[in-house]
């Protein structure tokens, strides 16, 4: 907490004092595997370097040379991404802004490499902004580049396939013959390869999804439900167990073919999981992840989640942790996302569970009181005889 | 098998010299001893792997690595339990119809008015209303009831499991109400197994820890006055009944 009391600039005359006293000698030798032109490391190499914001958040300075060296940025310069920060200490920081053009060529086109276009792609999606013209509510609740991407790490690839480091060794070592500089190589090769890997275990692609998808408050503002429902699927019950090939969020609303950035909603032709679409997304055709081949149009029809809030809504009960809460662009959505044919089949899977339910407690309470009454009965019988 | 079958009668079931006097009972003949034994097995096997899928997920980490290949042979064995329980279904309604000890079960185990009075005198008797239980005759109520209930339940699981096994020549509709039924008849079947089947075989007073009729197939002389003593009196009163169920009075077992 004392940390909050210091401002900036003692900060940095404290940094620069304790510069003074190290050696400058490993700062060169860790700069040396990044392009740290700027010599940012000078400070920024210290563990210790940080401060509590004004809202008493925790920020973090450090930067670990030789972690950031091995990441997907590993080869960029800090300011072309952090533009500014030409005075120290740094009051003029722009938040980093992943369109903007990075100096690096991008070798298929010669331009100057962005992600730009991803990031039109995005902005055109579900999780998008919306238009200056007709902007989506609440913005803040929306997801930014970094509540997906950290700053991954490039490690050896070790595949679908079981292989392990070996196989980075040995094809390396082919590059290198002819690609001599060694340090290119590698980040080619890492680079090329980082695509062929599942990035997140399913069970993590599930727990980033729900990070915002199943916060009640967030969804309802948003007209959505909460795709909790997701875990009453036996999709859900492949990954609980780690099956590798288990389908998550991602499995199905981003097949081959789609692209992460660009989900639609269920009514656009081009959403996976567009009724035209389902027959291919359920079957996976060409994938690498073998799903239902055989899936036919009357099975790929229907519904995968298990029906919820808006459902439940629709048939008039009362959702629990919706009581204080504005529904109504919730129930807007419900009314036009499910059909009357939903609800009918909605009802009947309730009415089959309310069967059951009466028939489990109703036969248990009998068996229960009956068997008790012929043990009563039997060592009243036990005891008389003796 | 059959050997197997033959040295446990031996060991626990055939009377010594010495007790040669006593008489036994058959309650279930050999072929009903071994579609029991198959299907007590499958349930099992059925009811572990099924419910696994219910583990919650703070369990699941236990399992770690070994998870997804738990996962593989779960299914495969669900699955081949639930083949051999169909199969051995199948082979007890060949049973019922076409063998004649098959046919007198079917005969005996038929729902009649005696059974609602015999229900109802049983439920006075445990009250201590009625001093003496009513007479039974060889399947009493209470196994009519589980009978039938097993009758239904293996009828619907293997629908319901079929459905779920063939999903792609199905609605997802179908698919879904085969699983909702799947799901909520296997609580039931097991809930039922545990308080009904359990109490009479492990925890009523004379049979614990466990009734060994299942392997002997017979009763004592006493217990068959006891329990079921209507039967008992036809089987007394009838020479054929006596060679069906009188042990070692005829070829039967």
């Amino acid at each position: 907490m004392r940390l909050t009391r210091l401002n900036n600039i003692r900060m940095f005359i404290l940094a620069a004092i304790l510069l003074l006293l190290t050696s400058a000698a490993p700062v060169f030798s860790q700069s040396d595997t990044l392009a740290d032109t700027e010599n940012c490391l000078l400070c920024h190499r210290y563990p210790n370097m940080g401060r509590y914001d004004e809202s008493g958040k925790k920020r973090v300075y450090f930067v670990n040379a030789q972690n950031y060296a091995r990441s997907v940025h590993g080869k960029i310069k800090c300011k072309n991404c952090h533009i500014g920060l030409d005075r120290i200490p740094h009051t003029d920081v722009n938040k980093v802004d992943c369109a903007t053009k990075c100096h690096i060529k991008e070798p298929s086109t010669h331009q100057e490499f962005s992600h730009a276009n991803m990031i039109q792609k995005f902005e055109a999606s579900v999780h998008g902004r919306g238009t200056p013209e007709n902007p989506k509510p609440f913005p803040e609740d929306l997801p930014t580049c970094k509540d997906c991407h950290d700053n991954r790490m490039y490690n050896p690839f070790d595949g679908q396939w079981g292989l392990n480091e070996a196989l980075f060794n040995e094809t390396l070592a082919r590059c290198i013959g002819c690609h001599t500089k060694e340090k290119w190589a590698q980040n080619f090769y890492s680079h090329f390869t980082h695509r062929m890997r599942q990035r997140r275990a399913p069970e993590e692609v599930v727990k980033l999804c729900t990070r915002c998808h199943e916060d009640v408050n967030k969804m309802t503002r948003h007209g959505l439900e909460s795709i909790e429902t997701f875990k009453d699927t036996f999709h859900w019950v492949e990954i609980k167990y780690g099956v590798k090939n288990a389908p998550d969020c991602i499995s199905c609303h981003v097949p081959l073919g789609y692209s992460t950035h660009d989900i639609r909603p269920r009514s656009d032709p081009i959403s996976p999981i567009n009724a035209e679409n389902r027959v291919q997304t359920c079957s996976n055709q060409g994938g690498v992840q073998v799903c239902h081949p055989s899936a036919k149009a009357k099975f790929a029809t229907g519904r995968v989640h298990a029906y919820g809030t808006k459902a439940q809504m629709l048939i008039g009960r009362q959702v629990k942790g919706l009581e204080d809460l504005d529904i109504d662009r919730v129930m807007q959505r419900a009314e036009t996302d499910i059909s009357p044919q939903e609800i009918f089949r909605f009802k009947v899977l309730q009415l089959i569970k309310l069967f059951y339910k009466i028939m489990i407690g109703g036969t248990i309470m009998f068996m229960s009181l009956h068997q008790w009454l012929d043990f009563l009965r039997a060592k009243r019988k036990q005891k008389n005889r003796s | 098998m059959a050997n197997n079958e033959l040295a446990l009668d031996d060991k626990t079931g055939v009377p010594s010299e010495a007790v040669a006097a006593e008489r036994y009972f058959v309650r279930l003949n050999k072929s009903e001893r071994v579609q029991h034994m198959i299907f007590a097995v499958c349930f099992f096997v059925l009811v572990a792997t099924g419910f696994m899928l219910k583990l919650p997920e703070s369990f699941l980490t236990f399992f770690g690595e070994a998870g997804e290949m738990l996962f593989r042979y779960r299914r495969l064995l669900h699955r081949t339990a639930g083949t051999v329980m169909i199969l051995v279904g199948l082979y007890h309604v060949y049973y019922l119809l076409l063998k004649p000890a098959g046919r007198r079960w079917l005969v005996d185990m038929l729902p009649r008015f005696k059974d609602l009075k015999d229900m109802r005198d049983n439920l006075l008797y445990y009250f201590n209303i009625k001093k003496e239980p009513p007479e039974f005759d060889r399947f009493c109520y209470k196994h009519k009831i589980e009978y039938g209930a097993l009758i239904a339940g293996t009828t619907i699981m293997s629908v319901t499991g079929i459905i779920l096994w063939t999903q792609y020549e199905w609605s997802k509709f179908v698919v879904d109400i085969a699983a909702l039924v799947h799901g909520m008849e296997a609580i039931l079947a097991s809930l039922a197994i545990m308080i009904w089947h359990f109490y009479e075989i492990h925890f009523r007073p004379h049979k614990s820890p466990l009734d060994n009729l299942w392997i002997t197939g017979v009763i004592s002389e006493d217990e068959m006055k006891e329990e079921y003593l209507l039967h008992y009196k036809k089987i007394m009163n009838d020479p054929e009944l006596q060679k069906i169920f009188i042990k070692g009075s005829s070829g039967e077992k």
